[in-house]
């Protein structure tokens, strides 16, 4: 038997438990947008499902949470979508800024293999941010830990703009590849000002 | 991802089924744009292979049989002219007269054997590196930003590119009083690309590369100095292996047709530069508490710690590497700072007392 022919026939197991339930509402994490088509189309008056979001902080240079409420959906790319369409439309408390520069938009959220979310930007993501490495880190950060915290199947997150990869928003952080959750952004229990 | 484990075990089965029976495939990349020559043998399966070097050949002999992709290839480089196969199991490279050594190392996931040839590429340096005095150490000075990169600017128009510029010439002198060969990745008001940057200080064999930045957030509040060294976010092997292998002929066919046409193909070559730092995260690590040390001596300066941060600049760097964040040109007073030549000038020298404080506790340790 030849290799390719091997390798497809675990390709085929590795699908083939991908139909076997392990929790109602965890498809398997290579499922895309549009694969999968028996798992739940979205139906309206679905429940509702609260998510969290990373904005950067008003007062430190970290990120602080709020929370918001979603549409349930079995589906991590959908859900993946609404949590940053959540996050582009911005805070709404006075503790928050704006994650991402005005009049971004998300173009397409896609997952891959190994856990990996691609989010595709517009073009204003790079035109709008002012060049500094705090503003970056936090808007990169912003987009992977809301991914990541909200959506079990997302372990990491490419950023793609204008559907092409870039090494940088801004000069500084690489976004050649995909990046996992920054713990060390993360609010702090009692935030400290400046 | 939770499988159930008979899937893992008749996948681990499919798999070594594999491994009995073809000649390995080897995929063979040389890269002759670095200081080095870089070659990269990717195996299909792991597999250890010894090298030999004998009358301007190096010999790479395996276990098993081996099907290159390019069984023979010429190259116009000093340091290696060629390959060609030699029986069924062994590799043979043609050095040039620039060949000095051979460094190779191995990696898993998947198997690649790794050989960094040195040597001298004569007259082939990339343009703007300085080729320095023959024993005087070189520090590599990095001016953020430059021509219409400008970087962040200030309320009153003060331009990040601009004031890095200048710390870096003011930085300069101070080192080269100490005896130091100084390079600076840019000495004029120009767009320079990120790799090159640090392809300078890595063909310049530089002690040590700093990056000099100032700040900027939307909170105007937002005041100090931080020093960065690498985070290895963005240099997971796992994840970029696998972020490279998304479109690749050693992937499992794929299930799935993803919308991801656009999805980044990368070559595991050009990931192994990016590596490079990685072992260099220690001396970073001293280096930036040392520059992070000096910059909280200077009066007013905020004490923003030392930080790591996945900084596409400090990637690929083959020596101690930082960036350092001087001041928030974001805040009126520290713009007006970054505006005074005094002010500068004290900037300048933390930086530089920071450097000459870092040579002095490796020559003591003695492991330079």
């Amino acid at each position: 038997m030849s290799a390719r022919a091997l390798l497809a026939a675990a390709a085929l197991l590795l699908a083939g438990c991908g139909r076997t339930p392990q929790a109602p509402d965890q498809p398997k994490e290579e499922a895309t947008q549009q694969a999968a088509p028996e798992a739940s189309a979205p139906s309206s008056g679905s429940p509702k499902t609260t998510i969290t979001l990373y904005f950067p902080s008003a007062t430190d240079d970290r990120l602080v949470t709020e929370t918001r409420e979603i549409m349930d959906t079995a589906r991590p790319a959908e859900r993946g979508t609404q949590v940053l369409v959540e996050l582009l439309a911005g805070p709404k408390g006075k503790d928050a800024l704006p994650a991402l520069p005005e009049g971004t938009t998300l173009r397409q959220l896609w997952i891959g293999r190994g856990g990996v979310a691609w989010a595709d930007f517009s073009d204003e993501l790079v035109t709008g941010l002012k060049g500094g490495s705090s503003d970056e880190l936090l808007a990169v950060y912003s987009v992977v830990d809301s991914l990541t915290q909200n959506v079990p199947q997302i372990t990491r997150v490419g950023l793609l703009v204008g559907g092409r990869e870039r090494d940088t928003l801004a000069g500084h952080v690489d976004i050649r590849n995909p990046l996992p959750a920054n713990a060390k952004l993360a609010p702090q229990p009692s935030p400290t000002t400046e | 991802m939770s499988l159930p484990r008979w899937t893992l075990a008749a996948i681990a089965a499919a798999l070594s089924a594999v491994s009995a029976a073809d000649p390995v495939s080897v995929r063979i990349a040389a890269d002759t744009g670095g200081a080095s020559t870089r070659l990269v043998l990717t195996f299909s399966r792991s597999m250890s292979c010894a090298t030999s070097e004998a009358q301007g050949k190096l010999r790479i002999s395996c276990p098993e049989p081996i099907l290159p992709d390019s069984a023979t290839r010429t190259l116009d480089d000093p340091i290696l002219t060629g390959w060609a196969t030699e029986g069924d199991r062994t590799l043979v490279l043609s050095l040039g007269g620039g060949y000095r050594r051979a460094d190779t190392f191995e990696l898993s996931n998947p198997a690649r054997l790794v050989l960094d040839l040195q040597g001298d590429r004569g007259g082939r340096a990339a343009s703007g590196v300085r080729t320095p005095a023959a024993t005087l150490p070189v520090v590599v000075l990095d001016p953020g930003h430059g021509g219409v990169e400008t970087g962040a600017i200030g309320a009153s128009g003060l331009e990040e590119k601009d004031v890095t510029l200048d710390l870096a010439r003011r930085v300069k002198p101070l080192l080269e009083r100490q005896g130091l060969t100084v390079v600076l990745t840019r000495d004029e008001d120009r767009v320079m690309p990120l790799d090159d940057r640090t392809a300078i200080a890595n063909q310049n064999r530089a002690e040590l590369f700093v990056s000099i930045h100032v700040n900027a957030s939307k909170r105007k509040s937002a005041v100090g100095a931080e020093t960065y060294f690498l985070s290895t976010d963005a240099t997971d092997v796992e994840a970029r292996t696998l972020a490279a292998l998304e479109n690749k002929a050693y992937a499992p066919p794929d299930q799935t047709s993803t919308p991801a046409a656009g999805a980044p193909d990368k070559g595991l070559e050009l990931i192994l530069w990016d590596l490079a730092q990685n072992s260099y995260l220690a001396e970073s690590s001293r280096l930036a508490e040392l520059v992070q040390r000096e910059m909280n001596s200077l009066a007013g300066t905020k004490d923003r710690g030392v930080r790591q941060a996945p900084f596409r600049v400090l990637m690929g760097a083959t020596m101690p590497a930082i960036l350092v964040e001087a001041a928030f040109i974001s805040n009126p007073q520290e713009e007006s700072r970054l505006a005074d030549a005094a002010a500068k000038d004290k900037i300048a020298d933390a930086i530089a007392r920071a450097i000459v404080a870092y040579r002095r506790d490796v020559a003591s340790a003695g492991t330079h």
